[in-house]
């Protein structure tokens, strides 16, 4: 793998060198650059930055966007340069090789002392480093035994679920064979007898064992294994190598060489990586997603924002152009002209930008708005102090995003010491006027999961004392100052975090509060104190906190887009329509899993929503505490009550035919234990019956349990799709898995089976290429079992008339020729090129998808169905064809014998069959005429050129003359008419019924669109052009949206926390946060490592 | 020229980086084609065609089979005398075992007229009666000694035996003269076997050899003068037949015969098959230009044109009562049951 070529600094007597990452070894010491990712499980020994911490992003592994501080043992630090990082000698124990991220546990031995490590030093392979120029870490684990190889699964070989059908089929051919066979061969141990004594059966020469009347059971043995070769052609053996041929060319040529499948921004193809699961891309029920990098861009923009009750913005996002589009509006994406674009801001209202705010109803509020962006935050300004040029490190791009709305809205952040922040304010005093503004940072208070909300106290230049929070809606509504203005303001502006929050929105609500200086003063006391108390700290900084975020006056709300990757929600909704149901399995947190689902449509304000959470206070409480079993056993017995309590709701509803749609969300804690073999059950249930489920806070591997308890308790069709190393597992897990190609990682792609730009095309991808080959192999499928169950019946039936003596109707060369010439090669072509509907239309109608899912076209009821016209067919071929035997065939009358009346056979079969295949076919192209013409004719050249020649080889030369002789007669002409057309006039008639009274949808599609040429270009289907204003855009848009009042208000943001950010730049100790999964375990161990220190 | 490929090269560089697919009407999937929808107008034409096609053709043969006169005589059972009662013992005692039968003319027959005879329950189709024969000793004179696949009928006393196998040894030899008030119609016995088989398969210069000299005697003898290529006879009986129940051509009768003649047969009953109760009929028939008396083409023919015509009536009347809609969005399935699950 190329990627194991990468190269990687290596310390070697005090010099990097560069080697390849598959040179790597447990106890090197390795060099890391900023945006690198790490070769290996590393042990974080020394960072560029101060006190030895280090920023990661975790995305591969879990999809979280917001970046991990990890932080190196203090006796470590130093060990930055090669000079002295050679000088480090030390033994590290650990642990085995295990699968579980968020957990280590080992000791560094070094100058005789023991140092315990947690997983605040370990970085792990998959994720990589960002905000530091480079870190030094000791090679712990490599290769396989690094943590992401751990969850990864043994790649499984996967077939699909329609070639084990189809392998059903075949034993059942099998046992047909037999039957066949023991039938034929009782037959033979009672025909034979002396009295038939022109055969002469009572000899004892060579080989006459066979027709032996006076040992019947041996007959019956020899005869069985005679008719098993002479009956073998039931086993349609080329059909195998036809579908491999067929699959081969469909993935090679027509997966891979999809214009509509291929990106140009990234320059990515799709690619079929395997050619075994063409037809499962047709038969899909279940979608497993991952959220970042599939659903999402990573990207979160500035998009809208409401202040002081009036909505800015003009952007629409994409659910509600796919909104609009169902209702046949087209929404034009007109720019303004001063619309500014940049990575992180997205917004266009010529009301707020350049200054214009002065002129709105309430400029006061727009300026504390634009203030609190630019001053409550933990972001970092680098690079060049210019608007353009400036960079922000930010932990989370939400974050980003906010400051650099600021920037744009003339509030320019530029600088930051550890008590100041520098904005550089435009328009303020009047219009044109900029003026650099020092605020003085007080108090910081941090950012977490409990709070949902940050609070900065600062200073203003003329001593004003004013105190800016954000957060979430729930929390800053809780803590408003009441008062009649107030009042108002929050009541539009809930309505507007509602609009908000069901477009998909990200929301936070700023508000703010001036500070009187006694107040202030007798507060930071307490506050003080908290911060300086050893135990228990966070929980008094929280209590101290409470104090003084109270009477908050609202200024309004944000709203970032956390960029949905093109297409998305049309997609699914698309999918959707197709029957397939799509989930959600994401590392992220709860409410940022929620609010991607409102975006891309998954879940909306009319769907009944199951959430089963483990962030309740009840759960906390019993964690708290602290004791595991306690723990363990509690969270069961909460998961097992809510999801019977949410069963018999989902089934009260499901009895109710217009019950509303269901939608499940758990988060990964109660997944762990509702995976539980003894909840497993109601869990599949309860899931099985929402419209949309939402797994947040998954490991991968959990997603792997997951995909495969849809696949082997429901026996559904499954797909994942995803783009990270955290989803190699879930990938392979599913029946189909699909990886996002044209980005950095290439893991999720290696593990795949299909490899795709973007997630829109997997509705190219299914709808198209799936269900087609889903109805190829079919046909295929069906028509091979036909053709040879019809040829080898006909035999069979002349068994009966040869005294069960196992003698070959057809020469031995058609027997071999006829699967192998006479009928091999239109059936390849149906396999190509055969298709019902246009892609256009596949995708137009996706509900057409449905008949794949429920299998409609490979059932047992289809195959049976196909084996009666099989053995009707095989009797007219028999029966009409050995009536020629008796009476005189041509003007002179003589007779025919065995080999014409058996090319006779032969003849009609090879005709009837051919056309046959003709009937089945949807679409005929040339190709279809030349190859089914070319095997009807290739059977005549073959047989003019056969009986012509006498060979002086030893053979038997039964079909000298034949075709000759046959077609010196009329009668030859009247049967070659007749019998074909009595054999295929039942078929037809089926089929003809079938179409008029119980037609299929993909044939009513083809009758509604029977007039269209199928243009070619695959045109986009019909848009009706209704030119909107921008405004009018926004006030459809808007108001298509649900007006259902709803609890979902699109709160999602996440930090790690100032202090423990700046940590570095304050030289503060800060407490080391873990993983947040592992957030409250790793609480425990803390006070641990703190000792320590 | 020099500008233009100047002009190209730059382009043509970053189209082989470029890794987006060439459009072509077989990778998209585009190929031209012609869709078949089997509605209801065009079902009801195809069996109005087949009906005008069928209805015709199987007259036509019914009329050609109608015209065919056939005299079919079992005799097996009466060509035994009432006295014996081990029949396989009294067919196998060698001598003249002759028999007569009447034959009664109900319609007139035109020559030729052609005689067969008709065995029943004999399986010329046995695997081990079909390949016991060896072409190339029927063919070649020098190959007398080839007589892989003959056994056991391959030599006798160390001598391989011309024609060996089974087919032959079992050869039939029931003779038949015929008299019409007591004047002998003779019958003609050349011209009776397939060209092909005469001319290629069995050789001019290849004559019987140590034929029937084995301990058990199957059937007919062959006259040792005669190369096998004009044992005709012969010829006709190794085409074998296809089912347990077939005939062979015997000769034809080349004077036509009148309605209410009666015809003396003397029948030389020879052949043996009372062992495994096999009929023997003696036919004569004359032929049309599809072949001998065969209703069955007619019958079948007039079946599917008979069968395809009521369809078309019974279509036609279901499309003109309660017809459906091409293209109706209403059967759609997810139109049928909406929000059904």
């Amino acid at each position: 793998m190329s990627i194991n070529n990468n190269m990687i600094d290596v310390l070697q007597d005090q010099k990097w060198e560069s080697i390849p990452w598959k040179k790597l070894q447990v106890g090197d010491i390795i060099k890391v650059k900023q945006d690198g990712f790490f070769p290996a499980d590393l042990l974080l020994l020394a960072s560029t930055n101060a006190d030895g911490v280090c920023y990661i992003e975790t995305a591969n592994l879990d999809g979280e966007t917001n970046l991990k501080i990890r932080k190196a043992l203090e006796k470590t630090w130093d060990y930055v340069t090669p000079e002295k990082a050679s000088e480090f000698k030390g033994e590290i124990q650990c642990e085995q090789p295990n699968n579980s991220l968020y957990t280590f546990t080992g000791n560094l031995l070094i100058q005789k002392q023991t140092l315990p490590l947690s997983p605040n030093q370990i970085l792990l392979r998959g994720c990589s480093l960002r905000n530091t120029e480079y870190i030094v870490g000791v090679v712990i684990f490599t290769g396989h035994e690094t943590k992401v190889m751990m969850n990864a699964m043994n790649v499984p070989s996967k077939r699909s679920t329609l070639e084990r059908k189809l392998d059903k089929l075949i034993l059942t051919l099998f046992a047909t064979l037999f039957m066949m066979c023991f039938i034929g061969a009782i037959g033979s141990a009672i025909f034979v007898n002396k009295k038939y004594f022109y055969l002469h059966l009572d000899s004892s020469e060579k080989g006459s064992a066979q027709f032996n009347p006076r040992n019947r059971f041996l007959v019956f043995l020899l005869t069985m294994f005679t008719l098993i070769t002479l009956y073998s052609t039931i086993i349609p053996i080329s059909l195998y190598v036809s579908i491999e041929m067929i699959k081969f060319i469909q993935s090679t040529q027509f997966i891979n060489k999809d214009l509509c499948m291929y990106h140009s921004e990234t320059n990515t193809p799709a690619l079929a990586r395997t050619s075994n699961l063409n037809e499962e891309l047709g038969q899909v029920e279940y979608i497993f997603s991952d959220k970042t990098g599939t659903l999402t861009r990573n990207l979160m923009e500035f998009f809208k924002c409401s202040i002081g009750g009036e909505v800015y913005g003009n952007g629409v996002t994409e659910i509600e152009r796919g909104l609009a589009e169902r209702n046949g509006m087209k929404i034009d994406e007109n720019k303004s002209a001063n619309a500014v674009q940049e990575r992180g801001f997205n917004f266009d209202d010529a009301r707020l930008m350049r200054g214009a705010w002065r002129n709105e109803p309430n400029p006061d509020v727009c300026k504390e708005f634009f203030r609190c962006l630019a001053i409550c935050h933990t972001v970092l300004p680098e690079g060049e102090e210019s608007p353009e040029k400036i960079k922000y490190q930010a932990a989370s791009p939400d974050e980003a995003a906010l400051v650099i709305a600021a920037k744009n809205f003339g509030f320019f952040f530029y600088r930051r010491t550890p008590t100041t922040i520098n904005v550089r304010e435009s328009h303020v005093e009047k219009m044109g006027k900029i003026q650099d503004v020092s605020y003085e940072i007080l108090n910081v208070l941090e950012f977490n999961s409990t709070r949902k909300r940050q609070s900065v106290v600062c200073r203003y230049p003329d001593g004003r004392l004013v105190l800016y929070c954000k957060g979430a809606d729930t929390v800053i509504y809780e803590r408003l100052a009441d008062g009649n203005t107030n009042n108002n303001i929050k009541k539009v502006t809930r309505e507007h975090l509602e609009l908000f929050g069901s477009a998909g929105l990200r929301t936070l609500c700023l508000a703010y509060k001036e500070l009187h200086p006694d107040v202030y003063e007798s507060w930071n006391e307490k506050f003080i104190q908290a911060k300086s108390s050893l135990n228990d700290r966070e929980k008094k900084l929280d209590e101290v906190a409470e104090l003084i975020e109270n009477d908050l006056i609202l200024i309004g709300s944000t709203a970032i887009e956390d960029k949905l990757q093109e297409g998305v929600p049309a997609c699914i909704e698309t999918l959707q329509r197709a029957g397939i149901k799509i989930w959600v399995l994401t590392g992220d947190k709860i409410e940022t899993a929620i609010n991607i689902a409102y975006a891309c449509n998954l879940i909306n304000n009319e769907m009944k929503q199951f959430v089963i959470s483990s962030e309740t206070d009840a759960i906390r409480e019993v964690e708290d505490r602290g004791d595991q079993v306690e723990i363990a056993r509690f969270i069961k017995d909460e998961v097992k009550r809510e999801l019977k309590k949410c069963l018999e709701e989902a089934e009260s509803y499901f009895h109710s035919l217009s019950g509303p749609k269901l939608a499940l969300v758990i988060d990964g804690k109660c997944l762990m234990y509702a995976l539980d073999p003894s909840l497993r059950v109601m869990l599949l249930n309860l899931s099985l019956n929402c419209h949309s489920v939402v797994c947040c806070r998954v490991s991968p591997l959990q997603k792997a349990q997951v995909t495969s308890m849809v696949k082997k308790g429901a026996r559904k069709i499954t797909l994942s799709i995803g783009d990270g190393a955290n989803d190699v597992s879930m990938i392979q897990a599913a029946h189909v898995g699909i990886g996002i190609s044209g980005m950095e990682g290439m893991q999720a792609v290696m593990a795949s089976d299909f490899a795709i730009a973007q997630f829109r095309y997997l509705a190219d991808l299914l709808l198209v290429h799936g269900r087609w080959s889903y109805l190829r192999i079919c046909k295929v499928v069906i028509y091979f079992f036909y053709k040879n169950l019809t040829f080898t019946l006909t035999q069979f039936w002349f068994t009966f008339q040869t005294g069960f003596s196992g003698q070959r109707f057809y020469d031995d060369w058609f027997q071999s020729l006829y699967n192998v010439i006479f009928t091999a090669l239109p059936v390849i072509i149906v396999g190509l090129f055969d298709k019902d509907v246009s892609s256009s239309l596949s995708k137009k109608y996706p509900e057409l998808y449905m008949e794949g899912i429920k299998n409609v076209f490979f059932k047992w009821k289809v195959v049976a169905i196909w084996a009666f016209f099989s053995v009707y067919q095989s009797l007219i071929f028999f029966y009409f064809v050995s009536t020629t035997n008796l009476s005189a065939k041509n003007s002179a009358g003589k007779i025919f014998g065995l080999w014409d009346v058996s090319t006779m056979a032969f003849t009609c079969v090879v005709i009837t069959v051919n056309l046959r295949l003709l009937m089945i076919c949807n679409s005929i192209t040339r190709w279809h005429y030349i190859s089914v013409g070319g095997s009807i004719l290739a059977w005549f050249i073959f047989i003019f050129i056969y009986s012509g020649i006498s060979t002086p080889y030893d053979r038997q030369e039964n079909i000298y003359f034949v075709i000759y002789v046959l077609m010196s007669t009329f009668y030859f002409y009247i049967m070659l008419l007749l019998v074909p057309a009595a054999a295929l006039f039942c078929d037809f008639v089926y089929q003809g019924v079938q179409r008029w009274f119980f037609p299929y949808d993909y044939q009513i599609i083809q009758e509604m669109h029977r007039d269209e040429v199928d243009n070619t270009g695959r045109a986009q289907l019909l848009e009706v052009g209704n030119q909107l204003t921008p405004a009018e855009a926004r006030s459809y848009a808007i108001s298509q949206l649900p007006r259902e009042l709803s609890k979902h208000t699109g709160f999602a943001f996440d930090s790690p926390g100032y202090e423990s950010f700046f940590a570095a730049q304050l030289g503060v100790y800060a407490p080391p946060k873990a993983w947040d999964v592992a957030r409250r375990a790793s609480m425990r161990s803390k006070p641990k490592i703190g000792h320590k220190k | 020229m020099a500008t233009s490929t100047a002009g190209s090269s730059d382009p043509s560089t970053t189209r082989r980086q470029s890794k987006k697919p060439k459009y072509s009407k077989f990778t998209q999937q585009e190929l031209p084609a012609c869709k078949p929808i089997l509605t209801p107008r065009a079902v009801i034409s195809a069996f109005l065609i087949v009906t005008i096609v069928f209805v015709p053709i199987g007259v036509a043969s019914l009329i050609a089979s109608h015209d065919v006169v056939e005299i079919i005589d079992r005799y097996d059972a009466e060509c035994i005398p009432s006295n014996v009662t081990d029949k396989v013992a009294y067919i196998q005692t060698p001598g003249e075992k002759p028999c007569k039968r009447e034959l009664h003319v109900e319609k007139r027959m035109k020559s030729p007229i052609y005689v067969y005879y008709q065995l029943d329950n004999f399986y010329q189709n046995h695997r081990r009666y079909v390949k016991s024969r060896n072409d190339d000793q029927l063919r070649d004179s020098g190959k007398a000694n080839s007589v892989s696949g003959c056994e056991p009928e391959d030599d006798a006393n160390g001598m391989p035996i011309v024609p060996c196998g089974l087919i032959a040894w079992s050869l039939f030899n029931d003779t038949y003269s015929f008299s019409r008030n007591s004047n002998n119609l003779t019958v003609n016995k050349k011209g009776i076997s397939w060209k092909s088989d005469r001319e290629h398969k069995f050789g001019s210069d290849v004559f019987p050899k140590n034929f029937q000299n084995g301990s058990i005697i199957g059937g007919g003898h062959l006259d040792v003068n005669i190369p096998l290529s004009e044992q005709e006879d012969l010829i006709v009986w190794m085409r074998t037949a296809a089912l347990p129940t077939f005939r062979k051509l015997y000769g034809k009768i080349e004077v036509d015969l009148e309605k209410g003649d009666v015809i003396q047969v003397n029948l030389g009953n020879n052949y043996n098959t009372y062992s495994f109760s096999g009929k023997k009929k003696l036919v004569l028939s004359t032929t049309s230009w599809l072949g001998g008396k065969n209703d069955f083409l007619g019958i079948a023919y007039l079946t599917v044109g008979g069968l395809s015509f009521f369809l078309v009536l019974a279509f036609t009347i279901i499309y003109l009562i309660k017809p459906r809609q091409l293209g109706d969005p209403s059967y759609l399935s997810w139109n049928r049951n909406p929000g059904g699950h």
